[in-house]
């Protein structure tokens, strides 16, 4: 008896996860069927150019707004039939079968945003054989054998975070102490974002470093570490925030510490660039925000012509990002702000 | 001055601790550690216990004060997980309870935006609530009456409850403005942080209606051995149900005080691996996780323990990758002082150094 009512439980158990899943994906873009079915779905069209799309999905903001973004870039109207292929649960095995189905299909090009970077050698061979160009969008692979690709684009993080230094030498000459706020520890981002700022703050010695800790990316803990570290050095001139929720924690421990944000209190410098931020930046709750800019859609097709003429490209294209240094500029950027 | 008053306060409170029998206590030592850790910070910063009074914000300020502050939410949840725990289940939903329901508070602010209605940030914390006391019955009626092991149940709607909040606010952070709603996490009542007020009132009224009613003795009793309970008359599923959901509306509430104090409500962020300070707090509160014998006060310290030590990490400036580490080493200190095992072990030392007066005489007068 008592197995029976296991059993149906678990049923149900499973029923309500389905159901779930189920509700998660209906947020995201069309086409989110299952990635080995997409590619075989659709019939070959007439002279567009067909390229497949080897996807993340559904991970985060600032994924959809990229993904979104190569959907809109890549229309029927432009000359594009593009088969979106998202992994199922960013597991790498639902992408290296739909990558391998697209070069069975012969579509005309590849893009991979991988969700892991190993294991791609032998997909990627097997494209190159077919004389398929591929891609990479955001992510890159490992080992990063750049024979095997066309090209790839994304954001630098590290020149991403130079200008965040830049723009505090620049600005505030005076210097004084600072502090950062870090992702998670042995993440490659942070690694990144740690060697840009301090490629250019090591030359900038009147700003003193007075701690560094990580706030997991996430605000309440953001708030929680600069309020600590307000106690222990009330002085501190500039928070750096690698991610913007860490860097609007920090503004609300600034703010009740009974201090502003701002060049006559506490300094705050954001990556990344959501709504969210841009809204803070607005309203002076933050001082800088650098973009890490998931919207490249239109470098992307410039290279992706290239690659379909058999141009040789750069192994690596810098996405152009942007920095928003004062409430002014937040205001006019945000009425079309896309993530 | 109020250095003086700061440790005068503490040592007093250090004092009446020790007076209360408090060596007796399962929860004895998370107060040493606690006091050990704070001792460590005050060795960094004499100025570490000082609490003084902000004019231009109207607010006490203090390391004291951010601990409290800090484990909020934490004692909440520990609270509900110390009565989950005593019926020999456990709740690892805990922390999507909390990001659901500062999901749905967050969304409902953004959607109505009334920056200043009391009523607005009423429904939203009835709604934050609504959606942890769901969470909380989903969990209790598969545990009861389709009779799934806790663990598993729970674990689902771990995994569930955090895409419920995705798609309550449909994959974004939310944000939202509501001067009432963040007063109940932010603001102070003479000087004193409300949030502080507000957890302790909630525990205070929780533990008198586990202690005065029959209702601990129950949970108790069917932590410690369901069938003979079952025989004295004790049916389990209402009890089941009844801290299951207490366990999810607390979480809730903590997830309040969580997306209250920032005002955004972070998806994948807010209560991330809360279930397992939770259930932290928990046994270093001195309850078995093998259900049976509970105590609230012992969560209050556990919880408690646990803010100082996060607290502690930040201001000793202990680098980011060692964080882990560090409290790891912590936490298997206190559970080894904890251990029956251990002291026993100490105990036989001691006694048989007592048997042999020539090896040891001065160990016997020792022990």
């Amino acid at each position: 008896m008592f197995n029976n009512q296991l059993r149906w439980g678990l049923g149900l158990i499973g029923a309500i996860a389905l159901t779930f899943t189920a509700a998660g994906c209906a947020g995201t873009p069309a086409g989110t069927g299952a990635p080995a079915e997409s590619p075989a779905q659709t019939q070959p069209a007439g002279d567009l150019t067909t390229i497949g799309f080897v996807a993340v999905g559904p991970e985060g903001a600032w994924r959809k707004a990229n993904e979104q973004n190569v959907q809109d870039t890549f229309t029927k109207e432009a000359g594009f039939d593009l088969k979106y292929a998202p992994a199922a649960n960013l597991d790498q095995k639902s992408q290296i079968d739909a990558f391998t189905a697209f070069v069975d299909e012969g579509v005309d090009l590849i893009l991979l945003s991988a969700t892991e970077a190993t294991g791609w050698e032998d997909s990627l061979q097997r494209a190159q054989e077919a004389e398929i160009p591929v891609i990479l969008v955001d992510r890159g692979i490992s080992p990063d054998d750049t024979s095997l690709y066309a090209t790839r684009l994304a954001p630098n993080n590290v020149t991403v975070a130079k200008s965040i230094a830049e723009w505090l030498v620049a600005n505030y000459p005076d210097g004084g102490e600072y502090i950062t706020l870090e992702g998670p520890a042995g993440v490659g981002v942070v690694d990144e974002r740690n060697q840009g700022f301090d490629e250019v703050i090591s030359g900038a010695p009147q700003w003193k470093k007075v701690g560094a800790q990580t706030a997991n990316w996430k605000v309440d803990e953001g708030k929680s570490v600069t309020e600590t570290f307000l106690k222990s050095n009330p002085n501190i001139k500039f928070v750096f925030a690698q991610n913007d929720e860490m860097g609007l924690g920090a503004s609300e421990a600034v703010t009740e510490a009974g201090k502003v944000v701002g060049a006559d209190g506490v300094l705050i410098a954001t990556i990344d660039g959501t709504k969210n931020a841009i809204q803070a930046l607005a309203d002076g709750k933050l001082s800088f925000v650098a973009e890490y800019n998931p919207l490249f859609g239109d470098q992307l097709l410039d290279a992706v012509k290239k690659a379909l003429a058999g141009e040789k490209q750069e192994p690596y294209i810098e996405v152009i990002s942007t920095t928003f240094d004062s409430p002014e500029a937040a205001k006019a950027a945000l009425p079309d702000r896309k993530f | 001055m109020s250095l003086i008053v700061g440790i005068v306060a503490f040592v007093g409170f250090l004092v009446a601790g020790i007076v209360y029998k408090l060596y007796r206590s399962q929860w004895f030592w998370g107060i040493v550690a606690i006091i050990l850790l704070l001792s460590a910070n005050l060795i960094k910063d004499p100025g570490y216990l000082s609490i003084t009074y902000s004019e231009a914000t109207g607010r006490l300020v203090g390391n004291l004060v951010d601990i409290l502050r800090w484990s909020a939410p934490i004692m909440l949840i520990a609270v509900g997980m110390v009565l989950v725990i005593a019926t020999r289940g456990i709740d690892l939903s805990v922390g999507s309870s909390m990001v659901a329901g500062g999901a749905a508070a967050m969304q409902f602010l953004s959607v109505v935006k009334t920056p200043d209605s009391v009523s607005g940030a009423a429904i939203a914390v009835l709604l934050a609530i609504l959606t942890g006391a769901a969470i909380g019955a989903i969990n209790g009626l598969l545990v009861t009456y389709v009779g799934l092991q806790p663990f598993i149940t729970t674990l689902v709607m771990m995994m569930a409850g955090r895409g419920i909040a995705k798609v309550i606010t449909g994959g974004q952070n939310t944000a939202a403005d509501s001067a009432p709603f963040k007063w109940l996490v932010n603001g102070t009542v003479l000087g004193f942080p409300v949030v502080i007020l507000i957890a302790l009132a909630i525990v205070t009224a929780l533990a008198l209606f586990v202690r005065r009613t029959a209702f601990g003795l129950v949970v108790e009793s069917v932590g410690i051995n369901p069938s003979a309970s079952w025989m004295a008359g004790i049916r389990p599923n209402g009890i089941l149900l009844t801290v299951y959901i207490l366990s999810g509306v607390l979480a809730a509430i903590g997830g309040v005080f969580a997306v209250g104090s920032v005002m955004v409500v972070d998806i994948s962020g807010t209560g991330y691996q809360s279930e397992l300070d939770a259930i932290l707090a928990v046994v270093v509160g001195g309850t078995s996780l093998a259900g049976g014998k509970f105590s609230i006060r012992g969560a209050v310290v556990g919880a408690l323990l646990i803010a100082t030590l996060d607290k502690t990490v930040l201001f000793l400036g202990i680098s980011g990758a060692a964080t882990p580490a560090f409290k790891a080493v912590v936490i298997v200190l206190l559970c080894l002082l904890q251990s029956q095992r251990v002291r026993n072990l100490f105990t036989q030392r001691r006694a048989a150094a007592t048997a042999d007066p020539a090896a040891a005489p001065k160990a016997s007068v020792a022990a």
